[in-house]
Order: C-alpha cells, then structure tokens, then sequence
C-alpha cells in the first residue's frame, strides 16, 4: 500500500502563535489597538502598514513588498500568488487582515522548517541540503531533480541555495503534485495508468 | 558586435544577427539566465507591438530548453527559442483581429487547436482561468502557457514508447516530469 509524504506540512488550517520572523516595514510600529478579534495586534499594524490605501485588503504586488527572505529579496511573485490563493477566502485575488494574519503564522512555521533544513546556517538551503530535506520528508527523489531546482530558482553564485519563498513554493508544489496523482491511485498502488488528455487536465487544472 | 570577450565561437557566427543580441548580454561564460534573456529579448523586439516577457516567462523558456540543466542558453539553445517563439508569436498575431495585443477564450482555445494540442473544455476552462486577466489573454501569458503545454506534452511522450497515448506513471516519476516542466 502505497503512503504518500508530505502529510505533515504546515497547512492553511493550522495556527500555533509564534514570534514573527520579519519585523514590520518601518521597523516595528507599537502593536496597534483595536485588533479585529483572533487577530494578533503585532500582524494587524503590519497588515495596516502594508495596506498604504486602507482599502481593507491587500493585492499580492503589496503582499510582496511585505515579505522577505533572508538575504532580503521580497518574495517572488509566483509564490505570493499562491500565497493569495490559499488564504483568500473572498476569492477576489486579494487578502483581508484575518488572511494575512492565518499568512504569518504559516511562514512562521515553514520558516522553522527551513531552518532545520539549512544545516550550516547559511540562510539558503543548498543542492545537498534540499535532497537530505526531500528524503526526511518522506520523497523518494533523485538527486538531479534537486539540482535542477537549484539551477531554476537559485541565484548564480559560488554557493548557490534557495531561499525561503522558493522553498515554500516547491513544498506547496510536491503536495498539490501528491495530491494530484493520490486522487487517481485509488488502489493506493504507487502507480496510475493515464492518457494524454488526462495527463493535461490534470496537471493544468491544479498546477499550471 | 562588441559584445563576446574573445569574438564568436564559430565561422559564421558573427554574421548572425541573433548573435549581436546574446552577445550583448552573455557573460564570460557565453550563458545567459532569465535576467539576461528578458533583456535580450526585449531588444531584439521579437515581441514586436507586444509588451515582452515577465521575468517568470522567461525562467519557463529556459526550462524548456536547458538540457545540460544549467539553469542557462547557450547561444544555440537562444537560436532554437528564438524560432519557436516566432512561430507561437504568428499564431497569437494570427487571431489577435483587433490587434488589442490580447485574445480572449475562444480565441485561444483556436490558436491552442491549431497548433496540435487537444485538450479538454475542462482543461481548457483551466488555462484561460490562470492567464487571463479579465477575461483576456496577453501575448506574455500566450508564451508562457505555450511553453508549459510544450513541455508537459514532451515529458508525457517520451514515457509513452509504445505510441499508445498512455502512460503507466510511477508517484516518483509523475512529481519530477510535472515538477521539472
């Protein structure tokens, strides 16, 4: 019977309270009053710093400014994408204050893994590290797939790593991935049995 | 061409005038990345009226074409983009009637048909759904679902020997060929 990994990711849903990994832009507001309940007052100032227009939501180009990693390039646009998409209850491509605050604590957490993952410390996870951390969460991959991960998303230089954002995105990805394929392994063999039509509606309706 | 540290690498070379493009942007090591390839495309104009590539298209584009894996074009591997965007720019120009610089559903689903790809409505719905805005398609996002279409339908053929129009994907293989595309 086939098992699938990647079950224990950090999840939309879940919500353990956590210290922020980025201070806010303008270097830390006093927490504001009046939080929204279940809201964290510290993720509500930064919610209002980053919506400039007090429009009540935030697009993902500002989402994007207001994410870092830690060699400080905002987040790309492709995860904030999906970052909207996941908490965006409204389905307006935009995020509201209780979104981002879900937001926070899910890079919190994806944050901690990253960490556990990046063994020296470097502050991006290098080839070796991302194929250690494939095998620890249970993917059965081979080591050209990692490089070629690095190759696509790594900067160009001597020690070349990926950083957060891309690490969450590629996270986010095996699992839309797994759960792609599950849905047709209904025997829970490991193996499917797909015709090119299939093959493309199914990549494209989840992936694309 | 002043571009190449050392000159061309081969007869002929030079008198390519695709080769002034790369050149210009390619480094020590005659390789360019998807910042370098957005520039050079945007100067060579190969989007001619349209408004050329997001940073993220261009990475697709040389995802498609880096065999060595390297994350980077040769000179040849450009060459080879170069006539395969042409040929996708002509169908996009082909039924963009209006020449608004966008086609709408029905338009793409068309220009997707007449270049080979038969796809489901639901597929279909799925494409339109994540590169339009509004309703509409832009020539940027055409390329961009075009060189994912490309690549997923290279990746499903080669696992098809037997030419049948069905695969027997494996869970370790099916997360890297989607993954890889």
């Amino acid at each position: 019977m086939a098992a699938y990994p990647g079950q224990g990711f950090p999840g939309a849903g879940q919500a353990p309270a956590g210290p922020y990994p980025y201070g806010p832009p303008g270097g830390g507001a006093a927490p504001g009053g009046g939080a929204p309940p279940g809201v964290d007052p510290e993720a509500f100032s930064w919610f209002q710093a980053v919506d400039a227009d007090r429009s009540g939501s935030i697009s993902a180009k500002e989402l994007k400014q207001a994410l870092v990693n830690s060699n400080w390039s905002t987040f790309n646009d492709e995860t904030c994408l999906l970052m909207i998409n996941m908490f965006d209850k409204t389905r307006s491509g935009r995020m509201d204050v209780y979104g981002f605050s879900a937001l926070l604590r899910f890079i919190q957490q994806w944050k901690s893994l990253f960490q556990q993952y990046d063994r020296d410390q470097s502050g991006s996870i290098s080839c070796s590290e991302l194929q250690q951390a494939f095998s620890q969460m249970g993917y059965n991959l081979s080591p050209q797939f990692s490089q070629l991960l690095l190759a696509r998303y790594a900067q160009r230089s001597c020690n070349p790593g990926i950083q957060l954002d891309r690490f969450i995105q590629i996270c986010m990805q095996l699992q839309s991935t797994t759960d792609a394929f599950r849905e047709k392994d209904t025997g829970l063999v490991g193996n499917v049995r797909l015709s090119y039509e299939d093959f493309l509606t199914m990549v494209v309706t989840r992936m694309m | 061409y002043g571009g190449a540290p050392g000159g061309p690498a081969f007869p002929g070379q030079a008198q390519d005038p695709l080769y002034g493009y790369f050149a210009a942007v390619a480094g020590q090591d005659g390789q360019i990345d998807a910042d370098e390839l957005q520039r050079c495309l945007t100067q060579s104009g190969i989007a001619g009226a349209y408004k050329p590539f997001n940073l993220e298209t261009c990475r697709l584009m040389i995802s498609m074409l880096d065999r060595d894996m390297s994350g980077t074009l040769g000179f040849n591997e450009f060459k080879e983009l170069w006539a395969v965007v042409n040929g996708w720019k002509q169908h996009f120009v082909s039924f963009d009637n209006d020449r608004s610089g966008t086609v709408d559903r029905q338009e793409l689903e068309k220009a997707l048909m007449n270049m080979g790809f038969r796809l489901s409505p639901q597929a279909v719905t799925a494409i339109t759904r994540r590169y339009s805005t509004r309703g509409k398609i832009t020539f940027d996002d055409y390329i961009a679902c075009c060189v994912k279409l490309r690549a997923l339908t290279e990746c499903f053929r080669r696992r098809d020997t037997s030419q049948q129009g069905f695969v027997n994907f494996q869970y370790d293989d099916f997360i890297q060929c989607v993954m890889s595309v």
